[in-house]
């Protein structure tokens, strides 16, 4: 089939150790297979997997890439994804922001970006359409990500420059440091901003100023106008750009599954000063949205007085409000502001921060770790000042932040006596909701292919609401499900959330697609390429020898009763999870011990390496 | 009745909508660089995002400074006559706003032209942060609530349909005490 629309058939390949640029044409089978994004990452990071010994290797890829429908005419276009081996757990990883960071991408004329070898000095990459370079600035060495965007704007004396950055985290090599672009818009999660930073690249800028490419712009406008129609028209259409996902804190709370105290509680007393009607009513100022959004769910807001006055955030999202909030103890918005505004500039992900800050304290509280062995840190939940203070250590790799900056895995070698309160999953720190009081949502975490994290399901809600009627099948389905229609959002480059709060119907991205491409393709053709890619991602971790042992929740699911609240007393059975996690490899296809067939993925996957 | 396009700036969420359907809508392509609405962003110092669109000044500016006439004024909007404009971009030059724009492919620089008197980028907005308003009402927003902060109102209280309400009412009395 012929593509007529929606791809450049460009990819930009950057060999940082030759000091070049080129382009790689792409075949309408490869963006048709494929599809974008998330996709085009991991076919890259598939075929790169025989160069590659380790994540902050040169030799690693950082794969760039919106998707065939970013920065077109239709709900919520502006996601990119970024794509490579993670630091943070060693296996593949990815993560992905909003923005117009990646429409940016596209209009300079790429499907998406590798970037592969190391700059021999501090650099950043500048896309001016057509030509790439690859600018040496040791000045930029030490600059927080939000001054870095007002440097090289200046620098470059253009204003409407789109640029991705690193903060003082990433040249440091935090393993869960992020990128960062829009002032605040982030790829926070699997330690992306390290690879960056040991590739020397400070900054990603780009200038694009090409049509995107529509087979049927026509037809494209009328589904998006009744599609803009239908999202206004929602009953919680005008709330949602009031708190965006900060509206879900109360949700949560409410069921009883909020991460409080560091995963030990499921509910938190001071929850009414930190959520969204509390943010609205004295902090925000603003709306924010992402490239076409209409439900603006980005909140600004701005203490106004007492010791954090001053401080501006695109933000809190409800994640970063979780881990920092209830997590820690805390109910001091202004001081939850500060550590998102912190976390933002210093370029490190809040929710790998929240949670293993979160460790530390619970750690010290049961005399697990020692005041020496901290530095001489007393930590207590709440405490603003020694939070505020191992933000700054763990982005500096100062004393105990140091270790923490290791992430997971490391902080286990060095105090394995953690292992029972520190809730990750293959070295992904565990992301704001609670896994005890939904078996399904623990199966999530646990065989999400990037570690503990939320996007790839959340069967929560679900769960919560079928209660005890809910077989294990249709629990490992409604999960497999969500990893295959969750992740094609990240192939296509739209955000999920138009789907997920507003109930806009995900066959609608089918016909978005034939109207862009000019190839007529079924929502359920989509998703089979989808589940395809999941194997894949299986594929690349099974060699980095994952397998059965470790799609596991962590520890304290089984161990420890959720001790209050609406869901007290839940816990996951070990036997009953043994069962689901066997049903879910069978629904896969996968084997006992949670192995796809790799020589048949082998053989599928093996067309033509591109770089 | 003439109209005008207005910016609420409190409003704008820096989507850019407006922006692609102005680039659709106006050149029939999905391009936000090709559009005559641009969204600016500042962040943080000072906070803000407003979109910059011709507010089609009654003496433009743009057409004073144009060394070929090629600006033109008509049904209420200024337009740009591509067969007089020489595209040297002293309009561009000459705008205070900065709303007329330039890009690498098109042979002449372009502005709004409000859509045929339906400005699309109004419709489009999702945050209303855009108005096509009759002129003599620009302002109303604020002559209304100069009125309601009045402060020397009186409230009386009372219950209509089971619910309670207040009626607001300037008070002549008060109104003696200037002399």
């Amino acid at each position: 089939m012929k593509i007529k629309g929606g791809y450049f058939k460009k990819l930009l390949f950057v060999d940082l150790d030759k000091g070049d640029a080129r382009v790689v044409n792409l075949s309408d089978e490869f963006c048709l297979k494929y599809i974008g994004g998330r996709g085009f990452g991991i076919k890259l990071i598939w075929d790169n997997q025989k160069n590659y010994k380790s994540p902050l290797d040169p030799q690693n890829l950082v794969v760039v890439a919106p998707g065939p429908l970013s920065g077109l005419y239709l709900p919520s276009s502006g996601k990119t994804s970024f794509v490579t081996m993670s630091p943070a757990t060693g296996i593949y990883g990815d993560s992905n922001m909003g923005g117009s960071f990646g429409v940016e991408l596209r209009q300079a004329g790429y499907d998406a970006l590798a970037i592969k070898g190391k700059a021999k000095k501090l650099s950043y990459l500048w896309i001016d359409d057509d030509e790439v370079e690859i600018v040496e600035n040791e000045g930029l060495k030490g600059k927080g990500c939000l001054e870095l965007e007002g440097i090289i704007k200046n620098d470059l004396k253009d204003d409407h420059l789109r640029i991705a950055s690193i903060g003082v985290a990433g040249e440091n090599l935090v393993r869960f440091a992020c990128i960062s672009a829009d002032w605040g818009r982030n790829a926070g999660r699997t330690g992306l901003g390290a690879v960056l930073g040991s590739k020397n690249i400070k900054a990603i800028v780009i200038r694009g100023s090409k049509d995107l490419p529509v087979f049927d712009l026509k037809k494209l406008k009328e589904i998006s106008d009744a599609s803009f129609e239908k999202l206004k028209n929602h009953k919680y259409f005008t709330f949602w750009q009031q708190q965006g996902l900060m509206s879900v804190i109360d949700y949560v709370n409410e069921a009883g599954v909020m991460p409080t105290y560091n995963f030990r509680d499921g509910q938190f007393s001071g929850a009414e000063k930190i959520n969204g009607y509390e943010m609205e009513a004295k902090y925000k100022i603003g709306d924010t949205a992402c490239f076409a959004c209409p439900m603006a769910c980005g909140n600004i807001c701005l203490v106004k007085e007492g010791k954090y006055s001053g401080t501006v955030i695109e933000g809190p999202e409800y994640e970063t409000a979780c881990m920092f909030g209830p997590n820690l103890g805390m109910n001091n918005f202004a001081c939850i502001l500060k550590a998102n505004a912190l976390c933002d500039d210093l370029g490190i992900d809040t929710i790998s921060t929240g949670n293993l800050i979160g460790v530390l304290i619970e750690a010290q509280e049961l005399g697990l770790v020692s005041e020496e062995e901290l530095g001489g840190m007393r930590l207590k939940w709440g405490d603003e000042e020694n939070i505020i203070q191992l933000i700054h250590d763990i982005a500096h790799r100062k004393g105990i932040g140091n270790i923490l900056a290791d992430g997971s895995l490391e902080l286990l070698k060095k105090f394995p006596q953690l292992s029972p309160i520190l809730s990750q999953v293959k070295g992904l720190e565990q992301s704001a909701y609670d896994g005890r009081a939904a078996v399904s949502m623990a199966l999530g975490f646990a065989t999400s292919d990037i570690g503990a994290h939320h996007a790839r399901a959340w069967p929560l809600a679900k769960e919560l609401e079928m209660g005890k009627d809910w077989g294990l099948e249709q629990k490992a389905e409604l999960v497999i499900y969500h990893q295959t229609v969750r992740p094609l959002f990240d192939m296509l480059g739209v955000c999920r959330l138009p789907w997920i709060e507003l109930g806009f119907d995900e066959n609608t991205y089918a016909e978005f697609y034939s109207a862009v491409t000019g190839v007529t393709i079924s929502m359920d053709e989509l998703l089979k390429k989808s589940n395809d890619l999941y194997d894949v991602t299986r594929a690349i971790n099974i060699k980095m020898g994952i397998s059965r042992k470790d799609d596991y929740p962590p520890e304290r699911c089984f161990s420890t009763p959720i001790p209050s609240g609406p869901q007290a007393g839940k816990v996951i059975d070990r036997e009953e999870y043994e069962k689901l996690l066997t049903i879910y490899y069978q629904k896969r296809g996968w084997d006992e011990n949670g192995q796809p067939d790799m020589k048949g993925i082998d053989k599928k996957f093996s067309d033509k390496t591109l770089i | 009745m003439s109209r005008m396009l207005t910016v609420l700036p409190e409003r704008c969420s820096g989507c850019r909508l407006c922006e692609v359907v102005c680039s659709i809508n106006r050149f029939g392509v999905n391009n936000p660089k090709k559009s005559s609405i641009r969204v600016i962003v500042i962040y943080p110092h000072p906070v803000i995002r407003m979109p910059i669109v011709c507010r089609q000044c009654k003496e433009p500016k743009c057409q004073e400074n144009c060394p070929t006439d090629a600006i033109v004024i008509k049904d209420g909007y200024c337009d740009i006559d591509e067969e007089k404009c020489i595209s040297c971009q002293q309009c561009v030059m000459s705008c205070p706003f900065g709303a007329i724009f330039l890009h690498g492919d098109m042979s002449a620089p372009f502005k709004c032209n409000l859509c045929d008197g339906d400005p699309q980028c109004v419709k489009s907005c999702p945050k209303n942060a855009l108005l096509f308003i009759p002129e003599h009402t620009l302002g109303q927003a604020h002559r209304m609530a100069s009125v309601l902060k009045y402060t020397k109102m009186k409230e009386v209280e009372y219950v209509e349909k089971g619910e309670r309400k207040i009626l607001r009412y300037a008070d002549i009395e008060s109104g003696k005490e200037e002399k």
